[in-house]
């Protein structure tokens, strides 16, 4: 259980986080209606010269399928650039420890996890990845998919909007999206990283003579431009194996808090400006209010045991209650930083963080976690909206059998993607190979690794233990589908919506508080019905086993 | 037809229909075919029933063979997986049963309509040689545009329409309504209707077998019916589901082969099964089935599946003022008389004009006077009037009498006879001999309007009175003896009965009604506001219907609307939901979607209600369905692993034994189905009322209650499990 | 707008891959590793921490300290270099440093309590850097610490 005050401090952090992302939203909204800007004077020439150097046709616009390939196609392109950088690192620059290439399917592995915003990690960046490789693969991937995933979150909405005829243009929305938010965004917050005491130096390491006499290597690079990418982007992929525990990542509590908001920030504005492109700002509500109720379940299923203040995996600094709260954000942002070990925690905050990753959207990852809640709107106003009296719609949108069909297709890739690979992880002795066991704890472990890859996560209890062939090719083929099948499915079910007709107004109002309630318990039926077995196998099992932590 | 007890019942009271309906429907011929039913190539097309019935199988597999399923069936449970079979198998006859329920209240609703079209003996007339001959033929070997006789006796063959003759028919097969009818040329005859008085010659409509009828009857036998867009959807989301839950049960398998766990087969096929959504899946063609038929036993006729769907939609309603709103009559109330008349002047004039007006609007006329007892003394001239019908240029009626005085000599009105105030105590002698001057009465009576440019002088207080009548939304009525004015009819539109309500309920529903008449706009504001309704469409013509309603359309509205002639057709047609009365002309018919067999045009408000009822009830069984699971993986989860994981105890709520908890859940899931039929049959309860707030209380009592109905279920399956059986 | 529904030019997008590859790759983190050297050196590099003119470790990064006078950093921990201890860890050292050393008690805590952190509202558990706090005993006791110093 948590105090008054610590639940006032969490009621803030959220309360502010959602301000912020409220004030930003128009702005954003903005940067893809393509509205004139006072950043024009510097941005324009710059975006211009992109445009002309990459012949990109500013003025052409795409349909969702157009939309959606340019954006995987690209993806691809920028992992290979990655994958090559990763294999060849001992031939590039920047590497002052001298570390080799990595292995094929751990760069596959790495290069597909980053590449897709789920920074998985099956190694540890200090001992592994030059300066150059932190920067020109893991940096970049980690904007790049951020960058990707909010384009798709804003064609998906530019689908819904009354008399819109197609999904815009990828290239220019990609672009727009580094250029004028993304950029601005990463360099003040990489300036506050720095000032709270995030390193950021080409150097890999300073060696000093501690007090003792000893000689201690302190590891340091490039952190604070990874740092603020990591959180906006709702990336997670740390600097160090320790991720955010690991100081020169997390410095502070304050630090910390930062952080707890940045992953936060991008997710929450991206359902503001939902409403905001609509015209019809009132429609965000259920999808504000949808995640965060949800994320205060979670939080008060990951508060309800006692939280010690400090126990092994929990950093001083930090505590564990921070440490908690930074568990059910980073699942819920499907971020994946974690600023503890997850051996650490309760059996009840790995089932919030589990029904984090199950559910991809209290806010989820930013644009996706908004279309996911869209998804769950449509199945909740099918579902329960014939009870209304009249044939389900939502925006005024009649519901199809076709758009029921796409939306239970995507959410059924979850369950698969997550349930098939588990199995066959155990069925294979993969899971044995690397001395995890079949008890409670064990199959915890491997059931969370394909769950953080299927919702696009990373945030494991395997780590650098991950780094086999099964685990690297299993997982990056599961982060691939997670992430790509459901984003070409939603973005389907998005075209599908122009030039349909829009009814009155006397249907179900999605933007009542009655209908967030009834959205919300329909999600949890939903989540609950697909996993409650295999969270009963794993964490549920383990609290009733009467463990504390350490899985 | 369908039996009294199976009578019709409004959405808004369907507490009224009998349960004694359905235990009448239970026959050995519906047991018999629920049977035939349970064969795995008549269930393919219900995936989930099918999926029941092969678990049934693998069950019935393990039960007899259980040592061939080691190590997920353990042969001591022999028993036990003969239980868990043998209620696999009843989950599956209970769907069987509902469908074949539904089928056989389908089969009666198509057998009461074929009974309209039943082959009979017509007389097709020729013309040969230059004469007229008479072929006779069965019903079926007709075509459109043959020339028929019916006479006396005779049955319609095939729907029709009048050419020449004018006959009394009997249509209470087809609509119910006992009284005859009279049929004149030009009025449309249906098939199966009896002509009970004189001859007609008529012209066949349609073909045999494309009538509405036709129609309708395909609709309501399942195996032609094509899915509803709602059904596919739903259909989708139940196959989703499926999906789901097949993933599940797979992985739990897998996971507990692999894990060593130690499930049993049988247990997982009871949760997987528990899980499917069976209550909806067994449930969904008897829904969409009893839709249909409670609209035929409203007597409308529905052309598909989709436009009773659509008619739950509709957010605009048209609605024809006379008959839908009004009675379709004006009845008069009052005589008003201008300077230097007294009402009884203007009612025996009144009386005189509208003698030979059968219309009843004229009939009102003459009631009234008579009640006030303004009969006229020229009573027995009418038989030798002169009278000059209704007559739309000129927009007035009139009679002229001669031969005044012959035998009942009265006063003339036309002058300033100061003797008229004490006329109802004087002798006859003096006016009779002032009448005698007069050598003939003309009355006319007519629109104000009209009437004021015939007369001379037109009274200083004509506008006055014609103004005010109007503004009170009732219609003046002039009357003018001998060119002079005398004085105004008040008509006054009679509502319908209840109409109030309905309009009411419409409102509350968020569906906007909007009246349709060609009265004047002070008329139509005044009637329009008596029932409730804000917008109305003033002195609008039949074709204007067919602009409000793509007008409406534009906005992305539904739009419902009832027509009857020809010039309706496009409307009616252009109209999401059109419904056309029987009574109409056959184009009409064909333009519409729906049909009402008693032609009363206010019953598109029971058809919005039924549609929306329907789609209740979908949606409310399935909301249903899937909140049951939840308590079903109460049940069962903690018993799964009971071996290898006793600690998932803790979630065992209801505190069931390891065999009770599978077959108290199994058990559940079967008799939900058939406690639910009569629901599916009947369709849920509502009261009108706003979309939100029939959404908050249908989730509520079927969303909550499905979440918790099962968990007392199952509790109280148990408790009679474990005390009455020893499970 | 023109659009062109199934084609998809490649051109476009090799060269977004190479932009973003300079642009997120390289140029940003180098902007920001200017920043960071020429306005905050000191945490730029990893506050790194001198005595006496030279560095003998990292305010953020743990060291392992095994001898008895020296306040002794966690061996557990998430990250394995946390750098504090909870003031109440670092009392219950105190009786082992009082021993070794012979500084009183009272003066041990009284050092541990002024340099607590972490005590803003609910951000943290209060706590000491294990480091400074050592340097604070080689600074206040260098008869003690005189081996230390340099």
């Amino acid at each position: 259980m948590i105090d008054a005050i610590q639940a006032i401090s969490v009621i803030l952090i959220l309360g502010i986080t959602i301000l912020i992302a409220k004030l930003i939203a128009p702005y954003i909204a903005r940067v893809y209606n393509r509205a004139p800007s006072r950043l024009d004077k510097i941005v324009n020439p710059v975006e211009n010269f992109i445009y002309k150097i990459c012949s990109i046709d500013p003025s052409h616009s795409m349909g969702w399928k157009q939309y959606f390939l340019v954006g995987l196609l690209l993806n691809v392109a920028q992992m290979v650039i990655a994958f090559l950088i990763l294999i060849f690192q001992g031939n590039l620059p920047l590497n002052p420890l001298g570390f080799h290439g990595l292995s094929w399917d751990l760069s596959l592995n790495t290069v597909i996890s980053f590449g897709t915003n789920t920074n998985l990690q099956h190694y540890n960046g200090e001992a592994t990845l030059s300066i150059f490789s932190q920067m020109t693969a893991i940096q970049f991937l980690q904007w790049t998919s951020a960058a990707t995933g909010i384009c798709m979150g804003i064609a998906f909405i530019r689908g819904f909007i009354v008399g819109s005829k197609n999904m815009g243009n990828f290239h220019v929305d990609f672009v727009r999206t580094i250029t004028r938010i993304l950029l601005p965004m990463c360099l003040t917050a990489s300036v506050v990283f720095i000032v709270m005491g995030v390193p950021q130096t080409l150097n890999a390491s300073t060696t000093v003579t501690t007090l003792q006499g000893t000689t201690q290597s302190i590891l340091v690079g490039p952190v604070a431009s990874l740092d603020s990418i990591m959180q906006l982007g709702t990336n997670g992929g740390g600097f160090y194996g320790a991720n955010a525990a690991y100081p020169f990542m997390n410095p502070s509590p304050y630090s910390n808090v930062f952080m707890i908001a940045l992953m936060l920030l991008l997710p929450t504005a991206l359902i503001f400006v939902f409403g905001d492109l609509l015209g019809k700002k009132r429609e965000a509500r259920p999808l504000l209010w949808g995640a965060y109720i949800l994320f205060g379940i979670n939080l008060a299923i990951a508060f309800a045991p006692t939280i010690p203040l400090i126990a092994p995996g929990i950093e001083t600094r930090i505590g564990g209650f921070m440490s908690s709260f930074y568990t059910v954000a980073t699942t819920a942002a499907t971020t994946g930083s974690v600023n503890s070990a997850l051996s650490g925690m309760h059996p009840l905050t790995i089932t919030s963080g589990f029904l984090g990753m199950f559910i991809q959207s209290i806010p989820g990852g930013k644009g996706i976690g908004m279309m996911y809640m869209v998804m769950y709107i449509i199945i909740t106003v099918f579902i329960v909206g014939l009870m209304s009296g009249r044939t389900p719609e939502y925006l005024g949108i009649k519901i199809t059998g076709r758009d029921v069909k796409l939306v239970m297709v995507s959410f059924l890739i979850h369950p698969i993607i997550i349930l098939v690979p588990t199995v066959i992880a155990y069925a294979s002795g993969a899971a044995s190979a690397i001395g995890v066991g079949g008890n409670s704890v064990g199959y915890t472990q491997i059931f969370y690794e394909f769950t953080s890859a299927a919702a696009n996560n990373g945030s494991d209890f395997l780590g650098a233990s991950g780094n086999t062939p099964f685990f690297n090719i299993a997982t990056a083929i599961v982060i691939f589908i997670g992430r790509f099948a459901p984003l070409a499915i939603l973005l389907a079910l998005s075209g599908s919506m122009i030039g349909r007709k829009r009814g009155g107004t006397s249907g179900l109002k999605t933007d009542s508080p009655i209908f967030t309630i009834v959205l919300v318990a329909s999600i949890i039926i939903l989540v609950v019905l697909t996993f409650f077995p295999f969270l009963a196998l794993g964490p549920i099992s383990s609290f009733f086993r009467g463990l504390t932590n350490g899985f | 037809m369908a039996s009294d007890s199976e009578k019709a019942s409004a959405p808004t009271k369907s507490n009224e229909s009998a349960p004694g309906g359905l235990r009448s429907a239970f026959s050995r011929k519906v047991l018999v075919d629920s049977v035939v039913r349970l064969s795995p190539k008549s269930l393919l097309k219900n995936p989930v029933m099918f999926i029941v019935e092969i678990m049934f199988f693998i069950v019935a597999a393990m039960a007899i063979v259980p040592q061939a399923f080691v190590p997920v069936a353990s042969p001591s449970l022999q028993v036990f997986y003969v239980e868990v079979a043998a209620i696999l198998l009843i989950t599956v006859w209970f769907s069987t049963l509902s469908d074949a329920l539904a089928e056989q209240q389908a089969k009666s609703t198509a057998g009461a309509l074929r009974k309209l079209e039943t082959e009979v003996s017509s007389k097709r007339i020729v013309t040969e040689d230059w004469t007229r001959k008479i072929i006779n033929l069965k019903s079926t070997q007709l075509r459109k545009d043959d020339l028929i006789l019916i006479e006396k006796d005779d049955i319609v063959p095939l729907d029709a329409d009048v050419l020449e003759g004018i006959a009394m028919v009997d249509e209470s097969l087809v609509t119910g309504e006992s009284a005859p009818v009279r049929k004149a040329p030009g009025d449309s005859l249906i098939g199966g209707s009896r002509v009970v008085s004189d001859n007609l010659t008529a012209k066949v409509t349609t073909n045999p077998g494309e009538t509405f009828i036709d129609q309708m009857i395909k609709m309501v036998e399942s195996s032609k019916r094509p899915k509803t867009p709602n059904e596919v959807a739903i259909t989708t989301v139940l196959i989703g589901l499926t999906a789901i839950f097949t993933i599940i049960i797979l992985a739990l398998l897998g996971m507990s082969v692999t894990l060593g766990l130690g499930a049993d087969l049988s247990v997982l096929i009871a949760l997987y099964v528990c899980l499917l959504p069976t209550t909806i899946g067994a449930l969904l063609p008897a829904i969409g089935l009893s839709g249909m038929s409670r609209l035929y036993k409203h007597k409308i006729i529905a052309k598909s599946g989709k436009a009773i769907e659509t008619a739950g939609d509709t957010d605009v309603v048209l609605l024809d003022k006379t008959g839908t709103i009004t009675v379709g009559n004006r009845r008069a109330i009052e005589f008003v008389p201008f300077e230097g008349y007294t009402e009884e002047d203007v009612g025996e004039a009144a009386f005189l004009s509208s003698w030979h007006d059968d219309t009843p609007e004229g009939r009102s006329i003459l009631t009234l006077a008579h009640e006030k007892g303004f009969v006229p003394n020229e009573l027995n001239s009418l038989a030798l009037s002169e009278a000059t019908p209704f007559s739309a240029s000129t927009r007035t009626s009139g009679v002229k009498i001669t031969n005044v005085g012959m035998r009942l000599p009265k006063g003339d009105k036309s002058g300033h006879d100061r003797l008229r105030i004490r006329r109802k105590s004087s002798t006859v002698s003096d006016e009779s001999m002032a009448s005698m001057l007069e050598p003939e009465i003309n009355i006319i009576k007519g629109a104000p309007e009209s009437i004021k440019k015939i007369v001379d002088p037109v009274p200083q207080n004509y506008d006055l009175i014609v103004e005010g009548i109007s503004a009170a939304g009732e219609t003046p009525i002039a009357t003018a003896r001998n060119g002079k004015a005398i004085g105004i009819i008040r008509l006054k539109d009679v509502l319908k009965e209840g109409i109030k309500e309905k309009i009411q309920a419409l409102k509350m529903m968020g569906i906007r009604p909007v009246m349709i008449t060609g009265d004047q706009p002070l008329t139509a504001k005044n009637i329009a506001s008596e029932v409730g309704i804000e917008e109305f469409v003033a002195q609008a013509k039949p074709e204007d219907k067919f602009s409000i309603a793509k007008k409406e359309q534009a906005e992305s509205r539904i739009v419902a609307m009832i027509g009857d002639g020809t010039n309706d057709a496009p409307a009616l047609s252009a109209a999401d939901v059109g419904l056309a009365m029987n009574s109409g002309t056959e184009a009409a018919k064909e333009a519409a979607n729906m049909v009402d067999l008693e032609s009363n045009p206010a019953k598109i408000i029971d058809v919005v209600m039924l549609g929306k009822q329907l789609l209740m009830t979908r949606g409310a069984v399935t909301a249903f369905s899937i909140a049951n699971d939840i308590a079903k993986y109460f049940a069962i989860m903690p018993v799964l692993f009971s071996a290898a994981i006793p600690q998932l105890q803790a979630l065992n709520v209801l505190q069931l034994g390891l065999k009770s908890a599978v077959l108290s859940a199994l058990i559940f899931n079967a008799i939900i189905i058939p406690l639910l039929i009569p629901l599916a049959m009947r369709g849920i309860a509502f009261k009108p009322t706003s979309t939100m707030t029939l959404f908050l209380k249908n989730t509520l009592i079927y969303g909550v209650g499905g979440v918790i109905v099962p968990f007392i279920g199952i509790k109280l399956i148990d408790l009679l499990l474990v005390g009455v059986f020893h499970v | 707008m023109t659009e062109n529904k199934e084609k998809i030019s490649f051109k476009p997008i090799i060269g977004l891959a190479l932009v973003s590859l300079l642009i997120c790759g390289l140029l940003f983190p180098l902007v920001v590793t200017g920043i960071a050297q020429v306005f905050f050196p000191y945490q730029g590099n990893g506050e790194i921490v001198q005595l006496n003119g030279k560095p003998v470790g990292s305010n953020l990064i743990a060291q392992n300290f095994t001898m008895p006078f020296f306040f002794h950093a966690r061996n557990d921990s998430a990250s394995g270099v946390d750098p504090d201890i909870t003031l109440k860890d670092a009392y219950s050292q105190i009786t082992q440093i009082n021993n070794a050393t012979g500084i009183s008690s009272a003066a041990l805590t009284n050092i541990a309590e002024q340099n607590q952190e972490g005590t803003f509202w609910v951000f943290g558990t209060p706590y000491v850097n294990v480091l400074r706090v050592n340097l604070v005993l080689i600074k206040d006791y260098p008869s003690v610490y005189g081996n230390f110093s340099g």
